[in-house]
């Protein structure tokens, strides 16, 4: 497919910690800068909200130059500015969605303040295609655990269930935390459960009882899970015996990879899709992707994942996102958009 | 730390899941079940909040499980107001995001309310009630990771603070300088032993609730 005649969309993301901009045209991604300040954030223990608001600022305007400079583009190339305009920390959004509002005033182009989860999902089809019409989309990071039947990308996302509490991402920095793990504890749990043995314990799975069916077929919760770690730790202490490390990594692991993948497997037959979509950071979990390329091969679904650098955040998946609703021809975004820390998962744009 | 001493010995204890506190009585004398159960622990927080209000230091609940620490949640929703600065403390499971969870579901606000670990502060607006009016919106934030006061102040809690019930998790030490009163909530859970495999959320927590200032030790508390 040509995309020489498509719109050409400048997108930010600024959500979190990342400082990410990048242009797209159609689904070809021209280039991807990102700007992180995340080894700035790891000597304080994690993401530090006035640190991170201030590393946006002073990476915003270089970003935008490198990108543009890296594409080979200039502003004037520019056919409309993308922007996250949610969910997220207030402060760093803050700082991207009036960068945003800067260029589309001085560019005189179209604005679209635009989902940061459901970009997680979009910035697939760079590498992987326009979707089908209909995909099942798991978004898994730090910050969401999320399942979406996307029947358009650009105009129809319906959220089928998110984490009540812990997010996926979240469970294994808390489990690295209480383990005695450096910041972020994730790639650390990662790491050594693939040197334990998945069945040593069996910690709980939860919301998969047949109680939780009606209500909450499609949500997820690991707050139980990580309690039960730690108090599965702590008996261990209390009566002086050693902490198998990796053997507690490696079953809550399977615990975390069992549950997602189970209730995304069934979501899938439920409504009758045979493509799924993991996106979001922690789509670079080992025991997730093996776990989940196996029942999709069984259950004859197509599994797409993103490359791990369109995994955490960046500008791509908010330009693809903006190249979507662009060519859908859904309305730009008044200059006025807030920002929105808690941005409904059915809000495309706003 | 201001407001009154805390001794163990000026603690009130009640079982939010039992029938004996004072309150209510279901009219027709029937046992509680069921929602009743839920009024009755209602009742208890009230009358626990009252008793802060008259000289208590402290009281102490306790909850059977993770609906009743929600159930406390929405029964504080009843008597928080925008303003109100509730400041959460326990360690990883104690049930802080599921208080939480029913202070906001109470409070009739937008959009699931989990853990804000990962996000440190998240904003839910109020949805619009029956009647059309709407209530305080609730800012739920984690401080676990904020390292001082700049960092908490980057979080400009205090622009919404006048609008919002503000719920802060690992606030202690550092929340109070938001505003002078305050409801400091402490919740622990059973440490080690086998937490039942089909209910990871099992085992009775205690919530110590202390309130500080004006707002909650006053004559008008």
């Amino acid at each position: 497919m040509t995309s020489s005649g498509e719109p050409l969309v400048l997108g930010i993301e600024s959500s979190c910690d990342e400082t990410g901009v990048a242009l797209v045209r159609g689904n070809d991604l021209l280039f991807d800068a990102v700007a992180s300040s995340m080894e700035e954030h790891a000597r304080f223990g994690g993401i530090i909200p006035e640190v991170a608001s201030r590393a946006h600022l002073e990476a915003m305007v270089p970003t935008i130059e490198r990108a543009l400079d890296e594409a080979g583009v200039t502003l004037s190339d520019v056919d409309a500015v993308a922007v996250t305009a949610g969910p997220g920390l207030v402060g760093p959004l803050t700082i991207g969605t009036s960068a945003a509002k800067a260029l589309s005033i001085g560019l005189g182009k179209p604005l679209y303040g635009v989902n940061h989860v459901i970009g997680h999902a979009c910035v697939d089809q760079l590498s992987g295609g326009e979707f089908p019409d209909r995909v099942m989309a798991l978004v898994v990071s730090g910050g969401h655990s999320s399942l979406l039947l996307v029947d358009d990308i650009a105009t129809d996302v319906t959220e089928l269930g998110s984490t009540l509490d812990d997010a996926a991402g979240e469970a294994f920095d808390k489990v690295g935390r209480l383990l005695g793990l450096p910041y972020p504890g994730g790639p650390h749990v990662d790491r050594l459960a693939r040197e334990g043995d998945p069945t040593a314990i069996r910690f709980p799975r939860g919301l998969t009882a047949p109680k939780d069916q009606e209500r909450h077929a499609y949500n997820f919760s690991f707050s139980g899970l990580k309690t039960a770690v730690a108090r599965w730790v702590e008996a261990r202490t209390d009566a002086g015996k050693d902490i198998p490390v990796e053997d507690v990594c490696a079953s809550f692991a399977e615990a975390v990879a069992d549950v997602l993948t189970a209730k995304t497997i069934a979501a899938c037959r439920r409504h009758d899709v045979d493509t799924l979509v993991i996106g979001g950071g922690f789509s670079a979990n080992s025991q997730l992707r093996e776990m989940a390329a196996k029942r999709c091969a069984e259950a004859g679904i197509t599994l797409r994942i993103p490359p791990i650098r369109h995994c955490t955040d960046n500008g791509a998946m908010i330009a693809a996102l903006g190249s979507a609703v662009v060519r859908a021809g859904v309305a730009p975004s008044g200059l006025d958009i807030p920002v929105d820390s808690s941005m409904p998962l059915e809000t495309i744009t706003v | 730390m201001s407001g009154r001493t805390v001794t163990p010995g000026n603690g009130a204890t009640a079982g939010a899941g039992s029938t004996s506190q004072t309150g209510t009585t279901p009219q027709d004398g029937a046992p509680a079940k069921g929602s009743d159960a839920d009024a009755v622990a209602a009742s208890t927080v009230r009358a626990a909040v009252r008793a802060l209000g008259a000289g208590a230091g402290s009281v102490t609940l306790e909850l059977p499980d993770a609906d009743a620490t929600r159930a406390l949640g929405a029964t504080l929703a009843e008597l928080l107001r925008a303003g109100d600065l509730v400041i959460l403390t326990g360690d990883l499971g104690a049930g802080k995001t599921t208080l939480t969870q029913g202070l906001g579901r109470a409070l009739g606000v937008r959009g699931q309310v989990a853990s804000p670990t990962f996000i440190i502060a998240r904003e839910h607006p109020p949805l619009p009630r029956q009647d059309g009016t709407r209530g305080p919106a609730l800012v739920h934030v984690d401080a676990y990771r904020l390292g001082g006061l700049g960092e908490l102040d980057a979080l400009d809690l205090d622009s919404s603070l006048d609008e919002s019930v503000t719920v802060v998790e690992w606030g202690r030490g550092l929340a109070e300088a938001l505003t002078e009163d305050r409801l400091e909530i402490d919740l622990a859970r059973p440490r080690g032993g086998e937490p039942d495999p089909d209910d990871p959320e099992s085992g009775v927590r205690r919530a110590t609730i202390r309130g500080v200032g004006e707002r909650w030790t006053g004559p008008r508390a």
